[in-house]
């Protein structure tokens, strides 16, 4: 059991959070977006979690953590045919990970405003369907569960400090 | 003649199980908004039965099995994981290990004490 790799089990559920939290903070600075890159109307994104399964070591969806620094080590020692025990390195088993980052299709909101260069020929701009309220959840959820994770981390670290006072 | 007492061993064995137990909570945690995740664990005595019977001596005990945990109430989207009850499972095994790392001390220092029992 290695606590080390704990902390890749937690890293992993920051970085995801995290993702989560810019995706929503990106929803709702493009509440009023009608372009983007690809001339089209902005659209709402949703992140999708999955749970990571053993021996993930995708670096963009967290694991550096515990996960490749471990398995880095461990192939570096066994690269220079060191003889001592190999502990399994098999890390941020039971973290998360970002499946994807989906556009949601829906129609947008028409609002009558002739003025704006967008507007159709009724005088209609379409916006995005972006509702803040959804979006402020979405950022407290992304948030708390962040904190728990912290509190995780926290947790671990006190113990691979009492672990280390077994020395003194 | 052994350096580390059979307790020593044991009490590696407890705080080896106390992480493990950390690691399911960290994981129920990491997995909190996975949809259709469910709550993971195990039974702490049972495996600390197994690991005191012999099975997985010398500290290098299998990491126990991981089951999912019956009698949560899962939300909408399929996934059951309780913040209290994660909550309280994070502090009750850094409680556990605590325990383990201070019983080690003394259980060194015992050792200790015999190795310098002649200067004293």
């Amino acid at each position: 059991m290695n606590l080390f790799g704990l902390l890749g089990v937690s890293g992993s559920a920051l970085t995801a959070e995290r993702v989560r939290a810019e995706v929503t903070a990106s929803n709702m600075a493009n509440a009023e977006t009608t372009r983007t890159a690809d001339g089209k109307l902005f659209q709402r994104q949703h992140v999708i979690f999955q749970s990571a399964g053993p021996a993930s070591n995708d670096v963009t969806t967290g694991g550096m953590l515990g996960g490749s620094f471990a398995s880095t080590l461990q192939s570096q020692l066994s690269a220079a045919a060191w003889n001592g025990a190999s502990p399994a390195a098999t890390a941020d088993e039971g973290g998360v990970e970002i499946a994807g980052i989906v556009t949601d299709q829906g129609q947008g909101l028409r609002r009558y405003d002739p003025g704006h260069p967008d507007a159709d020929k009724d005088g209609y701009v379409t916006y995005p369907d972006i509702d803040p309220l959804t979006e402020m959840v979405d950022l407290m959820g992304a948030t708390r569960a962040y904190g728990l994770n912290v509190s995780a981390v926290q947790a671990t670290k006190s113990m691979i400090g009492a672990s280390l006072d077994i020395l003194k | 003649m052994d350096i580390t007492t059979p307790l020593a061993d044991q009490l590696t064995s407890y705080m080896d199980l106390a992480a493990a137990q950390l690691k399911a909570t960290a994981t129920n945690m990491a997995n909190i908004d996975t949809p259709g995740f469910h709550t993971v664990g195990f039974d702490f005595e049972a495996e600390m039965q197994r690991a005191l019977s012999g099975e997985g001596a010398s500290g290098t005990s299998a990491a126990p099995q991981l089951q999912e945990v019956d009698g949560l109430l899962a939300r909408p989207d399929g996934n059951n994981v309780s913040m209290d009850r994660e909550g309280l499972a994070m502090a009750e095994a850094q409680l556990k290990f605590r325990t383990g790392v201070e019983l080690a001390k003394r259980e060194y220092a015992r050792v200790l004490d015999a190795i310098h029992a002649d200067s004293k």
